[in-house]
């Protein structure tokens, strides 16, 4: 009874949030959790449950495995809001029933947090989860990649066959999940990505013997093909291998159990060809045919809360997410930007908010991070605001950056004043990943700066 | 030439962490940084180190250190006594302890110093201090899953605002002759220059520091802004 009062509350709360255009607020999942904390083991859950978690690539491969169902006639509830918790969670399965807990939509997609997996999808139970890497990530609330192995690990062996793990086989670490579990790996060749050598590693020894990690190949970070130098651990062999990544023409090629099958990819960079991949894998396990997720992928395009972009003489302007804290995120940005060959500047707005609870923030996680890959000749100006402003510049300085590159300023409303207007192609503001609007109106000051400059020249 | 051993760099730089020992390489070019892999013997056993440093790792492999540390437990308090500079921040100072709890299983460390640690691991730890040192005001950040427990009466720092090895003490840290060792993270000659400092006179060398007017900078801002916040 006490789950259909529950179901109930959230339910007319879930009305009262719509009435009031606040769909995506998840209050009403966390008010069915209170009244009814087994909430998310008694609600009916629809035929298809797809659970996609893992450091990075959550949000993207998600989207595009709910689209991809959607399109191909399925009605699907997914928690795209970001709310990737129990409230979250109970939010979107709540959306797939009725009043009676009968079922009326026909999957869920669960973007979910790592940390509380061994509380939440032991509940939930979905039919798949895929898990798309291990780096690291937060301090404070990850701790360290292991921490965040062992939650995942507990996770699987609680569900046991119920659920079929999707693993990255490139990865020494999250593809050594669910032993016991139903396993199907993707994996990638050498494509030659020649990954910058990060100066700290997510994974740095063998997690059967101690031995050092070795590597045929690397893609990016530590994933690539990796093998022990004093045991037999080595990288899985996939279901589902790229055999080559085309970025002129925006194509990756996929080995499906002897078969090769091309695919359209969303943007130029790895970790997105990362995600199509992944994506590939879910979809082509739960029955999506090939053809059809190719023709599907080739409209898809990053979502907009990753990247952005506006051009004005001459000069593209772009907001792009790149996670602080989580410092595998940050560094791969980074050697994007020294590898993505225009000439630019680059602006740091990478204070963590939700750091705001705290008096001030850590700094742990710029001796992490490769500040050292933005040492590139292409990046003509790096420019950092806020509390953080002297760390950030002799972390800078740290990196062999020179001084006079480097623009450190308390308000960060000051840096519109300093960015190149000429002489350059592109400015990058990289914002940490919750900051999307304060990002935007960034962006949009640097480029009305530009145009009063402009305008005043005549 | 002086020669800092950053020990088993391979376990100990989830923090990156072992920033400190590159930052203090970047200070003086008579620092030689020896890089010991947790298979090798370290160079502290023939007491060739002038200073040793062990970071924070995860649970795991804070135990296989405590293995590996265990057969040097007399050389390592021979270098304590003689005055070797040890530099030990996060949970590796657990490793020094007498033991580590984790719940129904009681992990035995090196027991160099009288105190116990206990691990939390559904709660993770998160607050910053400001305490003293002689004469230094003392700048930590503590991001943990454990506390310790004892009288600590070798303690390093007086905490002001903060916590100590625990919530309920005032006392941050282990210190006995030139062994300084904290649950801060850092990287904590980063975030404390003037102990930086302190280190390199220690190690008779001149305590000037790579990019100092900046470092200090940086240093006082986050004082003012930390004593200006915590509570």
């Amino acid at each position: 009874m006490r789950f259909y009062i529950a179901l109930w509350a959230a339910k007319f709360a879930m009305f009262c949030y719509k009435l009031m255009g606040r769909e995506r607020d998840d209050r009403p999942g966390l008010l069915a959790t209170k009244i009814c904390p087994d909430f998310l083991t008694r609600i009916h859950k629809p035929k298809l449950v797809i659970t996609i978690t893992g450091t990075n690539g959550k949000t993207t491969t998600s989207a595009l495995i709910n689209n991809k169902l959607r399109e191909s006639g399925l009605t699907t509830s997914f928690n795209d809001w970001g709310a990737n918790l129990t409230a979250g969670y109970s939010l979107n399965l709540m959306r797939c029933v009725n009043i009676f807990n009968r079922p009326v939509k026909d999957a869920s997609i669960l973007e979910a947090d790592e940390l509380t997996l061994d509380e939440t999808m032991t509940q939930i139970c979905p039919n798949y989860i895929l898990i798309t890497n291990i780096c690291k990530d937060s301090l404070r609330r990850n701790g360290h990649p292991e921490n965040i192995f062992k939650h995942i690990d507990r996770t699987l062996k609680i569900l046991g066959n119920k659920t079929k793990a999707i693993l990255n086989a490139n990865d020494p670490l999250s593809s050594q999940l669910g032993l016991e579990s139903q396993r199907v790996y993707y994996g990638m060749t050498d494509i030659g990505a020649e990954p910058f050598k990060n100066m700290v590693a997510d994974i740095a020894v063998c997690p059967k013997c101690s031995g050092e990690i070795g590597y045929d190949y690397r893609l990016y970070r530590h994933l690539g093909g990796f093998y022990c130098k004093d045991c037999d651990f080595k990288m899985a062999k996939a279901k589902y291998f790229a055999k080559f990544v085309d970025y002129d023409n925006r194509k990756i090629c996929i080995d499906e159990d002897g078969e090769d099958k091309i695919y359209p990819l969303i943007s130029d960079t790895l970790f997105n060809a990362f995600n199509v991949l992944s994506a590939v894998a879910v979809l082509r396990e739960v029955g999506e045919k090939s053809d059809d997720i190719s023709r599907f992928l080739e409209s898809q395009k990053i979502t907009a809360i990753r990247e952005t972009c506006v051009e004005f003489n001459g000069i593209e302007y772009y907001a792009y997410a790149a996670k602080s804290q989580n410092v595998s995120a940050a560094s791969t940005v980074f050697e994007y930007m020294a590898k993505e060959p225009s000439d630019k500047n680059v602006v740091l707005l990478l204070d963590e908010v939700q750091d705001r609870n705290h008096p001030t923030e850590t700094i742990t996680w710029l001796y992490e991070t490769d500040f050292e890959f933005l040492n590139s000749d292409n990046i003509k100006k790096i420019l950092v605001g806020g509390h953080m402003f002297l760390n950030h510049k002799l972390r800078l300085l740290l990196a062999g950056i020179p001084e006079e590159k480097i623009v450190a300023v308390e308000e960060e409303k000051d840096i519109i004043d300093y960015v190149d207007r000429e002489g350059i192609e592109k400015v990058y503001v990289l914002y940490e990943i919750d900051c999307l609007t304060k990002a935007k109106n960034m962006r949009d000051a640097i480029v009305l700066k530009a145009k009063e400059v402009y305008n005043e020249k005549g | 030439m002086k020669k800092v051993e950053l020990l088993f760099p391979e376990f100990c730089n989830i923090y990156g962490e072992s920033y400190s020992v590159e930052y203090l390489k970047k200070c003086n070019s008579e620092i030689e940084v020896v890089y010991t892999n947790h298979k090798d013997v370290p160079i502290f056993v023939s007491g060739e180190a002038d200073m040793v440093y062990l970071g924070c790792s995860s649970e795991d492999k804070q135990e296989k250190i405590i293995d590996i540390l265990k057969k040097y437990k007399e050389e390592i308090q021979r270098e304590i006594e003689k005055g070797t500079i040890f530099l030990v921040t996060g949970n590796a100072l657990e490793i020094f302890g007498k033991y580590i709890e984790d719940d129904d299983k009681q992990i035995e460390a090196i027991g160099i110093f009288d105190f116990y640690s206990k691990r939390y691991m559904r709660n993770r730890h998160n607050s910053q201090y400001v305490g003293k040192f002689k004469d230094m005001i003392m700048l930590g950040q503590k991001s943990q899953y454990s506390m310790a427990y004892g009288d600590f009466d070798d303690y390093f720092i007086d905490i002001e605002i903060g916590i100590g090895m625990n919530k309920e003490t005032k006392r941050e840290g282990i210190r006995k002759n030139n062994f300084y060792g904290t649950y801060s993270l850092g990287p904590y000659m980063i975030l404390n220059p003037h102990f930086t400092k302190y280190l390199l006179c220690l190690m008779g060398l001149e305590p000037k520091l790579a990019f100092e007017d900046e470092i200090i900078k940086a240093y006082d801002y986050r004082l003012k802004e930390l004593r200006a916040t915590l509570k």
